[in-house]
Protein backbone atom coordinates (compact mmCIF):
# COMPACT_ATOMS: atom_id res chain seq x y z
CA UNK A 1 0.00 0.00 0.00
CA UNK A 2 2.65 2.41 1.27
CA UNK A 3 4.71 1.50 -2.09
CA UNK A 4 1.90 1.96 -4.17
CA UNK A 5 1.52 5.30 -2.59
CA UNK A 6 5.05 6.31 -3.40
CA UNK A 7 4.88 5.07 -6.71
CA UNK A 8 1.89 7.08 -7.33
CA UNK A 9 2.67 10.46 -6.13
CA UNK A 10 6.13 10.07 -8.09
CA UNK A 11 4.35 9.33 -11.13
CA UNK A 12 2.29 12.19 -10.46
CA UNK A 13 4.92 14.44 -10.01
CA UNK A 14 6.59 13.44 -12.91
CA UNK A 15 3.35 13.32 -15.15
CA UNK A 16 2.95 17.12 -13.32
CA UNK A 17 6.56 18.39 -13.88
CA UNK A 18 5.91 17.20 -17.99
CA UNK A 19 2.88 19.05 -18.73
CA UNK A 20 3.81 22.35 -17.31
CA UNK A 21 7.34 21.88 -19.17
CA UNK A 22 6.15 20.75 -22.16
CA UNK A 23 3.90 23.93 -21.99
CA UNK A 24 5.97 26.36 -21.11
CA UNK A 25 8.79 24.87 -23.55
CA UNK A 26 6.38 24.63 -26.76
CA UNK A 27 5.06 28.28 -26.32
CA UNK A 28 8.32 29.86 -25.54
CA UNK A 29 9.68 28.51 -28.77
CA UNK A 30 7.23 29.59 -30.52
CA UNK A 31 7.01 33.18 -29.26
CA UNK A 32 10.31 33.13 -30.46
CA UNK A 33 9.63 32.33 -33.93
CA UNK A 34 7.03 34.00 -33.89
CA UNK A 35 8.64 36.82 -33.59
CA UNK A 36 10.98 35.85 -36.58
CA UNK A 37 7.91 35.48 -38.96
CA UNK A 38 6.58 38.90 -38.22
CA UNK A 39 9.93 40.52 -39.43
CA UNK A 40 9.69 38.60 -42.58
CA UNK A 41 6.44 39.08 -42.83
CA UNK A 42 6.69 43.33 -42.58
CA UNK A 43 9.40 42.47 -45.11
CA UNK A 44 7.62 40.97 -47.76
CA UNK A 45 4.74 43.43 -47.26
CA UNK A 46 7.30 46.25 -47.49
CA UNK A 47 8.74 44.49 -51.04
CA UNK A 48 12.00 45.03 -49.08
CA UNK A 49 12.90 41.47 -48.12
CA UNK A 50 15.36 39.07 -50.07
CA UNK A 51 16.22 35.43 -50.22
CA UNK A 52 18.32 35.60 -47.17
CA UNK A 53 15.81 37.08 -44.87
CA UNK A 54 13.78 34.00 -45.62
CA UNK A 55 17.01 31.81 -45.04
CA UNK A 56 16.90 33.16 -41.70
CA UNK A 57 13.53 32.45 -40.72
CA UNK A 58 14.12 28.92 -42.35
CA UNK A 59 17.31 28.65 -40.18
CA UNK A 60 15.89 30.06 -36.99
CA UNK A 61 13.02 27.21 -37.78
CA UNK A 62 15.28 24.49 -38.09
CA UNK A 63 16.76 25.13 -34.85
CA UNK A 64 13.85 25.28 -33.31
CA UNK A 65 12.36 22.07 -34.59
CA UNK A 66 15.37 20.08 -32.98
CA UNK A 67 14.44 20.66 -30.10
CA UNK A 68 10.65 20.58 -30.64
CA UNK A 69 10.83 17.24 -32.57
CA UNK A 70 10.24 15.48 -29.08
CA UNK A 71 6.98 17.28 -28.20
CA UNK A 72 5.03 17.41 -31.45
CA UNK A 73 3.96 15.36 -34.38
CA UNK A 74 6.26 15.18 -36.85
CA UNK A 75 3.75 15.98 -39.48
CA UNK A 76 2.85 19.61 -38.47
CA UNK A 77 7.02 19.99 -38.33
CA UNK A 78 6.61 18.86 -41.60
CA UNK A 79 4.15 21.25 -42.68
CA UNK A 80 6.54 24.14 -41.27
CA UNK A 81 9.33 22.70 -43.12
CA UNK A 82 6.91 22.80 -46.53
CA UNK A 83 5.88 26.49 -46.21
CA UNK A 84 9.32 27.85 -45.36
CA UNK A 85 10.86 26.38 -48.13
CA UNK A 86 8.03 27.13 -51.12
CA UNK A 87 8.22 31.36 -49.31
CA UNK A 88 12.14 31.02 -50.23
CA UNK A 89 11.21 30.55 -53.87
CA UNK A 90 8.02 32.79 -53.80
CA UNK A 91 10.64 35.89 -52.32
CA UNK A 92 13.45 34.94 -54.56
CA UNK A 93 11.02 35.46 -57.46
CA UNK A 94 9.53 38.55 -55.87
CA UNK A 95 6.37 37.30 -55.90
CA UNK A 96 5.25 39.72 -53.21
CA UNK A 97 1.31 38.58 -52.97
CA UNK A 98 1.99 35.00 -52.67
CA UNK A 99 4.91 35.02 -50.50
CA UNK A 100 2.72 36.44 -48.20
CA UNK A 101 0.05 33.97 -48.44
CA UNK A 102 2.92 31.40 -47.59
CA UNK A 103 3.48 33.61 -44.42
CA UNK A 104 0.33 34.00 -43.28
CA UNK A 105 -0.18 30.28 -43.48
CA UNK A 106 2.96 29.47 -41.19
CA UNK A 107 1.22 32.50 -38.97
CA UNK A 108 -1.51 30.45 -38.71
CA UNK A 109 0.57 27.32 -37.80
CA UNK A 110 2.28 28.79 -35.15
CA UNK A 111 -0.89 29.92 -33.22
CA UNK A 112 -2.36 26.58 -33.62
CA UNK A 113 -0.05 24.00 -33.23
CA UNK A 114 0.94 25.28 -29.54
CA UNK A 115 -3.11 25.71 -28.89
CA UNK A 116 -3.24 22.10 -29.61
CA UNK A 117 -1.56 21.16 -26.52
CA UNK A 118 -3.96 23.76 -24.31
CA UNK A 119 -6.02 21.97 -22.49
CA UNK A 120 -9.57 22.53 -23.48
CA UNK A 121 -12.65 20.46 -24.47
CA UNK A 122 -12.11 20.07 -28.34
CA UNK A 123 -8.27 18.84 -27.93
CA UNK A 124 -9.58 16.33 -25.05
CA UNK A 125 -11.89 15.07 -27.16
CA UNK B 1 1.05 15.90 -22.19
CA UNK B 2 -1.79 16.99 -19.94
CA UNK B 3 -4.72 16.42 -22.78
CA UNK B 4 -3.03 12.78 -23.18
CA UNK B 5 -3.35 12.24 -19.62
CA UNK B 6 -7.22 13.11 -19.82
CA UNK B 7 -7.83 11.11 -22.66
CA UNK B 8 -6.18 7.94 -21.32
CA UNK B 9 -8.26 8.68 -18.01
CA UNK B 10 -11.45 8.55 -20.23
CA UNK B 11 -10.92 5.44 -22.03
CA UNK B 12 -9.75 3.76 -19.39
CA UNK B 13 -13.06 5.18 -16.87
CA UNK B 14 -14.87 3.91 -20.28
CA UNK B 15 -13.66 0.92 -20.61
CA UNK B 16 -13.52 0.25 -17.04
CA UNK B 17 -17.41 0.46 -17.09
CA UNK B 18 -17.68 -1.35 -19.76
CA UNK B 19 -16.10 -4.21 -18.75
CA UNK B 20 -17.83 -4.23 -15.71
CA UNK B 21 -21.02 -4.32 -17.46
CA UNK B 22 -20.05 -6.94 -19.29
CA UNK B 23 -19.90 -9.38 -16.95
CA UNK B 24 -17.11 -11.91 -15.95
CA UNK B 25 -17.47 -13.89 -19.45
CA UNK B 26 -14.52 -11.04 -20.84
CA UNK B 27 -11.72 -11.69 -18.29
CA UNK B 28 -9.97 -14.03 -17.21
CA UNK B 29 -7.65 -14.59 -13.90
CA UNK B 30 -7.30 -10.57 -13.76
CA UNK B 31 -9.48 -7.85 -12.42
CA UNK B 32 -11.64 -5.85 -15.15
CA UNK B 33 -9.48 -2.96 -14.33
CA UNK B 34 -5.87 -4.87 -14.92
CA UNK B 35 -7.23 -6.36 -18.07
CA UNK B 36 -7.93 -3.07 -19.30
CA UNK B 37 -4.37 -2.06 -18.64
CA UNK B 38 -3.19 -5.17 -20.26
CA UNK B 39 -5.49 -4.59 -23.05
CA UNK B 40 -4.65 -0.98 -24.17
CA UNK B 41 -0.91 -1.11 -22.76
CA UNK B 42 0.49 -3.08 -25.90
CA UNK B 43 -0.92 -0.87 -28.30
CA UNK B 44 0.39 2.28 -26.40
CA UNK B 45 3.74 0.57 -26.60
CA UNK B 46 3.73 -0.13 -29.69
CA UNK B 47 2.13 3.16 -31.86
CA UNK B 48 4.96 5.65 -30.93
CA UNK B 49 7.75 2.48 -31.35
CA UNK B 50 6.63 2.07 -34.90
CA UNK B 51 5.39 4.93 -36.04
CA UNK B 52 7.78 7.65 -36.56
CA UNK B 53 5.83 10.61 -36.83
CA UNK B 54 4.59 10.16 -33.12
CA UNK B 55 6.70 11.74 -30.46
CA UNK B 56 7.65 8.57 -28.16
CA UNK B 57 6.88 10.92 -25.16
CA UNK B 58 3.34 11.00 -26.44
CA UNK B 59 3.89 7.11 -25.58
CA UNK B 60 5.56 7.05 -22.49
CA UNK B 61 3.11 9.47 -21.13
CA UNK B 62 0.42 7.40 -21.81
CA UNK B 63 2.07 4.60 -20.17
CA UNK B 64 2.77 6.74 -16.90
CA UNK B 65 -0.76 7.94 -17.20
CA UNK B 66 -1.79 4.31 -16.60
CA UNK B 67 0.39 3.31 -14.49
CA UNK B 68 -0.91 6.08 -12.18
CA UNK B 69 -4.48 5.11 -12.64
CA UNK B 70 -3.11 1.82 -11.95
CA UNK B 71 -1.60 2.37 -8.87
CA UNK B 72 -4.73 4.35 -8.05
CA UNK B 73 -7.58 1.81 -8.52
CA UNK B 74 -5.56 -0.57 -6.45
CA UNK B 75 -5.42 1.71 -3.44
CA UNK B 76 -8.97 2.43 -3.71
CA UNK B 77 -10.03 -1.30 -4.16
CA UNK B 78 -7.39 -1.99 -1.21
CA UNK B 79 -9.72 0.60 1.07
CA UNK B 80 -12.96 -1.01 1.66
CA UNK B 81 -15.34 -3.64 0.64
CA UNK B 82 -17.62 -1.05 -1.28
CA UNK B 83 -14.79 0.46 -3.69
CA UNK B 84 -13.57 -3.35 -3.97
CA UNK B 85 -17.08 -4.21 -5.13
CA UNK B 86 -17.86 -1.02 -7.20
CA UNK B 87 -14.32 -1.93 -9.26
CA UNK B 88 -14.10 -5.31 -9.39
CA UNK B 89 -17.13 -7.07 -8.72
CA UNK B 90 -17.94 -10.08 -6.40
CA UNK B 91 -18.00 -13.36 -6.29
CA UNK B 92 -21.12 -15.21 -7.53
CA UNK B 93 -22.27 -18.42 -6.08
CA UNK B 94 -23.88 -20.06 -9.32
CA UNK B 95 -23.98 -23.39 -7.81
CA UNK B 96 -25.62 -24.05 -4.60
CA UNK B 97 -26.98 -26.98 -2.62
CA UNK B 98 -30.42 -26.28 -4.85
CA UNK B 99 -28.78 -26.54 -8.14
CA UNK B 100 -27.86 -23.81 -10.41
CA UNK B 101 -28.45 -20.54 -9.87
CA UNK B 102 -29.47 -18.93 -12.92
CA UNK B 103 -30.31 -15.69 -11.55
CA UNK B 104 -26.65 -14.63 -11.07
CA UNK B 105 -25.71 -16.51 -13.97
CA UNK B 106 -27.35 -13.50 -15.78
CA UNK B 107 -26.38 -11.20 -13.20
CA UNK B 108 -22.53 -11.89 -14.97
CA UNK B 109 -24.03 -12.18 -18.28
CA UNK B 110 -23.40 -15.70 -18.08
CA UNK B 111 -25.35 -18.71 -19.76
CA UNK B 112 -25.34 -22.38 -18.93
CA UNK B 113 -23.64 -23.36 -21.54
CA UNK B 114 -20.82 -21.28 -20.11
CA UNK B 115 -20.67 -22.35 -16.68
CA UNK B 116 -20.52 -26.13 -18.41
CA UNK B 117 -17.82 -25.48 -20.64
CA UNK B 118 -15.86 -23.75 -17.46
CA UNK B 119 -16.98 -27.26 -14.92
CA UNK B 120 -15.08 -29.00 -18.06
CA UNK B 121 -12.40 -27.37 -18.28
CA UNK B 122 -11.96 -27.97 -14.12
CA UNK B 123 -12.56 -32.04 -14.95
CA UNK B 124 -16.41 -31.86 -13.73
CA UNK B 125 -19.16 -32.64 -16.20
CA UNK B 126 -21.68 -33.03 -14.66
CA UNK B 127 -23.84 -30.30 -12.79
CA UNK B 128 -23.97 -32.36 -9.51
CA UNK B 129 -20.67 -33.02 -9.44
CA UNK B 130 -20.41 -29.48 -7.21
CA UNK B 131 -22.15 -28.84 -4.09
CA UNK B 132 -20.71 -25.30 -5.01
CA UNK B 133 -19.24 -23.73 -8.25
CA UNK B 134 -18.09 -19.91 -7.42
CA UNK B 135 -17.20 -17.25 -10.15
CA UNK B 136 -14.52 -15.16 -9.07
CA UNK B 137 -14.39 -11.71 -9.62
CA UNK B 138 -11.45 -12.35 -11.98
CA UNK B 139 -13.78 -14.17 -14.04
CA UNK B 140 -12.34 -17.83 -12.53
CA UNK B 141 -14.54 -20.67 -11.50
CA UNK B 142 -14.02 -22.48 -8.09
CA UNK B 143 -15.39 -25.19 -7.33
CA UNK B 144 -16.61 -27.35 -4.31
CA UNK B 145 -16.87 -31.16 -5.17
CA UNK B 146 -19.74 -32.93 -4.25
CA UNK B 147 -18.15 -35.94 -1.97
CA UNK B 148 -20.72 -38.23 -3.14
CA UNK B 149 -20.13 -37.81 -6.81
CA UNK B 150 -16.14 -38.50 -6.48
CA UNK B 151 -16.31 -42.18 -7.91
CA UNK B 152 -19.59 -42.08 -9.39
CA UNK B 153 -19.66 -44.07 -12.72
CA UNK B 154 -19.84 -41.01 -15.63
CA UNK B 155 -20.97 -40.25 -18.99
CA UNK B 156 -21.15 -37.21 -20.80
CA UNK B 157 -24.41 -34.78 -19.81
CA UNK B 158 -25.93 -33.20 -22.94
CA UNK B 159 -27.82 -30.07 -22.18
CA UNK B 160 -31.50 -30.72 -22.97
CA UNK B 161 -33.17 -27.49 -21.84
CA UNK B 162 -31.22 -24.28 -21.35
CA UNK B 163 -33.41 -21.68 -19.11
CA UNK B 164 -36.50 -22.67 -21.05
CA UNK B 165 -35.59 -23.61 -24.31
CA UNK B 166 -35.12 -27.06 -25.78
CA UNK B 167 -32.04 -27.33 -27.04
CA UNK B 168 -33.13 -29.27 -30.50
CA UNK B 169 -29.70 -30.28 -31.89
CA UNK B 170 -29.03 -31.90 -28.49
CA UNK B 171 -32.05 -33.81 -28.39
CA UNK B 172 -30.64 -35.64 -31.67
CA UNK B 173 -28.46 -37.11 -29.67
CA UNK B 174 -30.44 -38.72 -27.36
CA UNK B 175 -32.38 -40.52 -30.47
CA UNK B 176 -35.25 -39.54 -29.28
CA UNK B 177 -38.51 -36.90 -29.84
CA UNK B 178 -38.92 -33.35 -28.84
CA UNK B 179 -43.10 -35.02 -28.02
CA UNK B 180 -40.70 -37.32 -25.54
CA UNK B 181 -38.81 -34.65 -23.86
CA UNK B 182 -42.03 -32.67 -23.19
CA UNK B 183 -43.54 -35.65 -21.93
CA UNK B 184 -40.54 -35.81 -19.39
CA UNK B 185 -40.94 -32.68 -18.76
CA UNK B 186 -44.09 -32.82 -17.83
CA UNK B 187 -44.29 -35.43 -16.39
CA UNK B 188 -42.02 -34.83 -13.84
CA UNK B 189 -44.22 -31.56 -13.11
CA UNK B 190 -43.26 -28.72 -14.95
CA UNK B 191 -43.05 -27.53 -18.48
CA UNK B 192 -40.40 -26.95 -20.71
CA UNK B 193 -40.49 -23.14 -19.74
CA UNK B 194 -40.45 -23.44 -15.99
CA UNK B 195 -37.54 -25.74 -16.60
CA UNK B 196 -34.36 -23.98 -15.99
CA UNK B 197 -31.99 -26.75 -16.52
CA UNK B 198 -32.42 -30.49 -17.87
CA UNK B 199 -29.42 -32.39 -18.72
CA UNK B 200 -28.92 -36.09 -19.58
CA UNK B 201 -26.30 -38.46 -19.51
CA UNK B 202 -25.83 -42.02 -21.37
CA UNK B 203 -26.77 -43.53 -18.68
CA UNK B 204 -30.11 -41.75 -18.68
CA UNK B 205 -29.61 -40.02 -15.37
CA UNK B 206 -31.22 -36.44 -15.66
CA UNK B 207 -30.07 -33.45 -13.82
CA UNK B 208 -33.38 -31.59 -13.90
CA UNK B 209 -34.12 -28.11 -12.03
CA UNK B 210 -37.39 -26.32 -12.09
CA UNK B 211 -37.64 -22.62 -11.97
CA UNK B 212 -36.89 -21.63 -7.97
CA UNK B 213 -36.71 -25.20 -6.81
CA UNK B 214 -34.04 -27.25 -6.06
CA UNK B 215 -32.76 -29.83 -8.89
CA UNK B 216 -33.38 -33.24 -8.80
CA UNK B 217 -31.98 -36.59 -9.64
CA UNK B 218 -34.54 -38.57 -12.42
CA UNK B 219 -33.71 -41.48 -14.93
CA UNK B 220 -34.55 -40.28 -18.06
CA UNK B 221 -35.88 -43.08 -20.52
CA UNK B 222 -33.62 -43.54 -23.09
CA UNK B 223 -34.46 -46.15 -25.74
CA UNK B 224 -32.88 -49.27 -25.93
CA UNK B 225 -29.46 -49.04 -27.04
CA UNK B 226 -29.00 -45.52 -26.67
CA UNK B 227 -25.65 -44.83 -25.00
CA UNK B 228 -22.72 -42.86 -25.74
Amino acid sequence: MVKSIISMIAVAIILTCGVIYETTFIRGEFREFTVATDTLYDKVDAKTANENDVYVLQKKWVETKDKLNAFISHNEIKEFDLWIAETVKLVAAEMWDDALSKIEVIKELEEQVPKSFEFSFANVF
Amino acid sequence: MLVIFVRTLIIFLVLVVVMRLMGKRQIGEMQPFEFIITLIIADLACIPMADLSIPLIYGIAAVLALFLLHQLFTVIEQSGNLPKKILSGTPSVVINKNGVDMNELKKNNLGLDDLIESMRSQGYFSLDDLDYAIFESNGKLSAFENPERRDAPSSMPILIVDNGKLQVKNIKVLQDEEENVKRFIIDSGATPKTTEVLTVDGNGRAYFKKKNEKFVIARYPLKEGVKW
